[in-house]
């Protein structure tokens, strides 16, 4: 790059803004398709029961019913549902299309109905008979293990996996000869991603030349188009999947799941386009849950409260269908357990049980239950050591110079900034005058608390599917810029990246260029939205799309100038002598001869102003950290928590939009104080879903969430332009901060918190329990 | 997340509305702000053959001064009444609960008279109602009457309505004197029913005794209910000499349904309910006092 960065590193204001502010935004609802027919599911009312029979007739019989599948119509037709990030040789688990023989929790899709409209599918859909033969489920994943009843039969004990680190026994001298040990099992509830924009998809099959269409809520276009390609062995290139905007996925439109798949296969039977849009009684109850885990875990101090040792026990729900793959990612809580701290010697096992609930779906910073136990243990520890939790933090962070550094478990950090990151929060915070307002608020009998989370985390997998990124750019006639790319985006403005970034590259003003995302017809393939990944891949494929670009501009106008190519540069929209901006070539003008005069090109260049280009990434990992500080209010009579400053200060490189980077931090930053306090699927004994509306499942709105305050510390990774991932790591900040404020601020009556979420009633219950161990007055 | 087909009607006078609830009998329900019905409607938990639709009846419009009360109109909205300094003038409690009901989108839609009617036991609407002794009028082609309210709310979203009837309007009695006013809840977030909550009009004599006093619970039984004996407790002492925390205690001393759900248990909506009274009383007491 010659040209200085124009765009980059600026608050540009968002491209999308306009049409989704204004309520122009395309979401999959919007689309309307000749004759478009309607689904809806009929879902398993029982958390396990065997299907004994099925009637479809009065169904069937419904005035504007097109039909009714069930597993015995639909799936036969599946060949390979295998998923390009998992491939087909690691064993996966089951996942019919609909369900076969056995249901296996409340929601499992049993039959689907296609009709003219909604409405008459779901009259239809409630004469569906279904004959159940009830069956003990196993609702509580905590005492799966130990039942005879099993969700799958091939899964003994329920366990869908185990993996585990360094042997625990090789340990047990540090543990036993440690000044300190500091105990305790953390649970966290199950809670979700909660789109805004809940799952949908139509699909469109074309009898006349075999092709399928599909317009997709999906965080990877290219994935659903590959996935369906393989799961109906249509060949990819009679696939075309369109997602224009995507309302949020934050996981669970990473994968196509069971419905999805469904409405594909029915959409070979019917004779017009398939429309389902899930509503959000089923989101909430099918669409995956994450979260749901629990571990003991454990850390091993010196007298001076330097860590020795860190070990977790840690176990998950992987409901009944999760999607892959549960046992893979839950490896990752227990190798990043060690944080990003000073860590001689750690042990690990992660397990992976099925129940019969809602399965386990990927959900921003899945692995994040390993900063959740670590913080809070910590926490404990420093109170349990009579030391401010904040000075047993600086005794224990990794410093930039410390680096590069492999934790115990085998992660090799780098490029990170956690001592760093962690004193700019507190900077922020001023922490030494937060103690000093502690103090007199609580000799005013008010309780305030600080709490303070860091972590590192791993963005932009170098691997696989996700490994590489590709990208278009056509510099058209007139001058203007389209770049091409796979997109994904869900909210997380792909298209202000991939325009800020082409613009740079290519040196021209950013009202010059548009992208063109989410259409694997015109659009390269890529990986889409997931892992933290997007804005270095896009940022690696624009760079090296463009390289070549830019070297056939420079080329023509050095020939039409009679210039050396080393004497111009790309600059405002053209093309121009160093210093002489007056002696150049717009685009315009180099467009016009590369595709209209082609006689005046250099010898060897190409006519035409278009190139692709495909970036690999040149490490396995990005790391990023943060740490997070908050700062809150408890009311000892009702147990309500109210948090009065927000602190994020990150770690995710260069930022591309600073805008863009904070919208990042504070969406997850609020999903993760949703869970610490608010968000909760709750099941009953038998298995039902008690949480199934927007009455019960208790999202974090504008009221309940403080202004979030930013900090930035700028550690280049090792990737095109030193940026690093950022999209995950607000959620897996945020519970342990907010946990740790509520402790802090609870401290004078001697209260551990180890559950989520802190519900008002469960604080005033701890305080309660406190009062009668200890005699402390509440 | 569709609701049946239902026959939809949308009478423009009361009469024209009695007429057909007459007619349809237990197959008719009537809609106006379609905050509570809607969504049962839309999940299935609620069927009906008819829909009657009471936003174009002009006589559920209004609001009435009657000297010793203030009529409003049943289909007034909920934001309608947020907005009226006759309203906050003359009936300050019910001003001041508005801002408490859901959002402002549903504030937008919802009215008093869908309120009152709906009788959620955590509703604030049905708890100023009983708080203040207000008046529910009802009509049906059978005739018009006025329920009290303390004959009004009769267990979980029941009420001494009769199918047939149209709810038209609530009169509120006018407190004068050294009064004051105050609602306090407590919800998981702002706009959620409230886990437990209290009102409370109080009315000071000359040399600060309690003259008049009237607490209202919500989200504390099948139904709002009144402090009865906390009033009679506090009647005829000298503020200040009775400690707030001692009155959120005795009002929520007698109760023996208190609900049990996925936010607490019956124990903690009790601390909770007492917490909010002696938080109310505490905030109605200065208003009096500086009366």
């Amino acid at each position: 790059m010659t040209a200085a960065a124009r765009y980059a590193g600026a608050r540009v204001q968002r491209v999308e803004d306009a049409r989704l502010l204004t309520g122009h935004g395309s979401f999959v609802d919007d689309v309307v398709r000749p004759g478009m027919l309607h689904a809806h599911f009929v879902r398993s009312p029982l958390a396990r029961g065997r299907i004994t029979g099925i009637d479809v007739s009065a169904a069937l019989a419904l005035d504007g019913v097109h039909a009714v599948f069930t597993a015995e119509d639909l799936n036969p037709g599946v060949r390979e549902p295998w998923y390009s990030l998992v491939g087909p040789k690691v064993p996966d688990t089951p996942r019919p299309a609909l369900a076969e023989g056995e249901v296996r929790f409340v929601g499992d899709p049993v039959a689907l109905v296609v009709a003219v409209d909604r409405y008459v599918a779901e009259d239809a859909a409630a004469l569906v008979v279904v004959d159940y033969e009830p069956l003990e489920p196993v609702v509580d994943y905590k005492t799966a293990t130990g039942s005879e009843e099993l969700v799958h039969a091939a899964y003994p004990g329920n366990v869908a996996g185990t993996m585990s680190g360094r042997p625990a026994e090789q340990l047990a001298e540090v543990f036993a000869s440690a000044a300190h040990v500091v105990e305790e099992t953390i649970h966290q509830q199950a809670y979700q991603a909660v789109p805004m924009e809940t799952r949908g998809l139509i699909a469109e099959y074309s009898a006349h030349d075999g092709g399928m269409t599909i317009w997709a809520s999906t965080q990877v276009p290219h994935e659903v188009r590959l996935f369906c390609s393989r799961a109906l062995g249509l060949s990819e290139h009679r696939v075309r999947v369109i997602m224009r905007d995507t309302g949020g996925g934050f996981g669970q439109k990473a994968l196509p799941q069971r419905e999805d798949l469904c409405v594909m296969l029915a959409a070979l039977k019917v004779p017009a386009a398939v429309k389902w849009i899930e509503d959000r009684q089923e989101n909430l109850s099918s669409a995956g849950q994450g979260r749901h885990e629990h571990g003991t875990a454990r850390l091993a101090f010196d007298a001076d409260g330097t860590i020795l040792a860190a070990a977790l026990d840690h176990v998950q729900d992987a409901g009944a269908y999760p999607v892959p793959w549960p046992v893979m990612t839950a490896v990752v809580v227990g190798m990043l357990f060690p944080g990003p701290y000073r860590v001689p010697a750690a042990t690990f096992t992660c397990t992976s049980v099925f129940s019969n609930t809602n399965g386990r779906t990927a959900y921003r910073g899945p692995w994040q239950y390993e900063t959740l136990a670590r913080e809070v243990l910590l926490d404990v520890a420093a109170r349990g050591m009579g030391i401010d939790a904040v000075e047993l933090r600086r005794r224990n962070l990794l410093r930039h110079d410390e680096l590069p550094v492999t934790n115990p478990n085998g992660m090799p950090y780098s490029d990170i900034s956690p001592l760093e990151t962690f004193e700019h929060a507190l900077e922020i915070l001023d922490h030494e005058s937060f103690r000093r307002e502690q103090a007199a608020a609580r000799a005013a009998g008010r309780y305030i608390g600080v709490g303070t989370s860091s972590y590192v985390e791993p963005t932009t997998s170098g691997r696989g599917f996700h490994g590489t990124e590709g990208a278009t750019i056509r510099i058209e006639p007139s001058g203007v810029v389209n770049v091409y790319v796979s997109g994904g985006s869900s909210g997380n403005s792909l298209e202000t990246t991939a325009v800020q970034l082409t613009a740079d590259a290519l040196g021209v003003d950013i009202g010059q260029v548009n992208t063109i995302q989410g259409d694997t017809a015109v659009t390269p393939f890529g990986g889409g939205t997931g892992g933290s990944r997007s804005g270095s891949m896009i940022a690696g494929a624009v760079a090296e799309t463009a390289a070549g670009l830019r070297e056939r501009l420079l080329a023509i106008a050095a020939h039409r100038l009679e210039a050396a190519v080393e004497d111009l540069e790309l600059a405002d929209g053209r093309a121009q002598v160093r210093g002489t901006p007056g002696a150049g070539l717009s685009l315009a003008e180099i467009a016009d001869i590369a595709y209209f005069d082609t006689r005046k090109l250099p010898p060897g260049v190409p006519p035409g102003l278009e190139a692709s280009g495909r970036y690999q990434a040149q490490s396995p990992t990005i790391w990023a950290n943060a740490t997070h500080v908050c700062t809150c209010e408890v009311d000892v009579v009702t147990g309500a928590v109210t948090i009065l400053r927000y602190i994020v200060s990150e770690d995710c490189g260069p930022m591309i939009n600073p805008n863009v980077v904070e919208g990042q931090i504070a969406g997850g930053t609020v999903q993760g104080i949703g869970g610490a306090l608010l968000e909760n699927s709750v099941y009953d004994e038998d298995g039902n879903p008690i949480t199934s509306t927007f009455v019960d499942y208790l999202l974090p709105t504008s009221t309940e969430v403080p202004v979030i305050e930013y900090g930035h510390v700028e550690t280049p990774g090792p990737g095109p332009g030193g940026y690093k991932g950022v999209g995950e790591g607000g959620a897996i900040g945020a519970p342990p901060a907010v946990v740790n404020a509520v402790a802090d601020a609870l401290a004078p009556f001697g209260v551990t918190i180890t559950r989520l979420p802190m519900t008002p009633a469960s604080i005033v219950a701890l305080l309660q329990e406190a009062e009668a161990n200890q005699g402390v007055r509440v | 997340m569709k609701p049946a087909a239902f026959d939809y009607h949308r009478p423009d006078s009361l009469e024209e509305a009695v007429t057909l609830l007459a007619e349809l009998g237990d197959d008719a329900k009537v809609i106006a702000g379609g905050q509570s019905l809607m969504p049962m409607l839309a999940m299935r938990l609620a069927a009906v053959d008819h829909l009657v639709d009471l936003r174009r009846v002009g006589e559920l419009q209004g609001v009435v001064d009657r000297g010793d009360a203030l009529w409003i109109g049943a289909g007034t909205t909920q934001a309608a009444i947020q907005r009226s300094a006759d309203i906050d003038a003359a009936v300050p409690l019910l001003t001041r609960s508005t801002p408490l009901i859901g959002h402002f989108q549903i504030r937008n839609r919802g009215t008093l008279g869908g309120s009152v009617a709906h009788a959620d036991a955590a509703g604030e609407y049905p708890a100023v109602a009983l708080t203040l002794d207000a008046e529910i009028e009802a009509s049906s082609v059978r005739g018009r009457r006025a329920i009290p309210a303390g004959d009004f709310f009769s267990g979980w979203w029941t009420t001494a309505l009769e199918p047939d009837e149209v709810l038209t309007g609530v009169a509120f009695p006018r407190w004068h004197g050294r009064s004051g006013f105050a609602i306090e809840e407590f919800a998981r977030r702002h706009g959620d029913y409230a886990i437990a909550g209290a009102t409370v009009a109080v009315e000071l004599d000359d040399d600060d005794r309690v003259r008049r006093c009237s607490i209202g619970l919500f989200g504390l039984a099948p139904q709002v209910e009144r402090a009865a004996a906390a009033e009679a407790a506090l009647v005829g002492t000298v503020a200040g000499d009775v400690r707030a925390d001692e009155v959120g205690e005795t009002a929520v001393s007698g109760l023996d349904s208190v609900p049990s759900d996925l936010h607490g248990p019956a124990e903690y909506r009790t601390r909770v309910g007492a917490a909010m009274v002696a938080r109310a009383w505490e905030k109605a007491l200065q208003e009096a006092r500086n009366g």
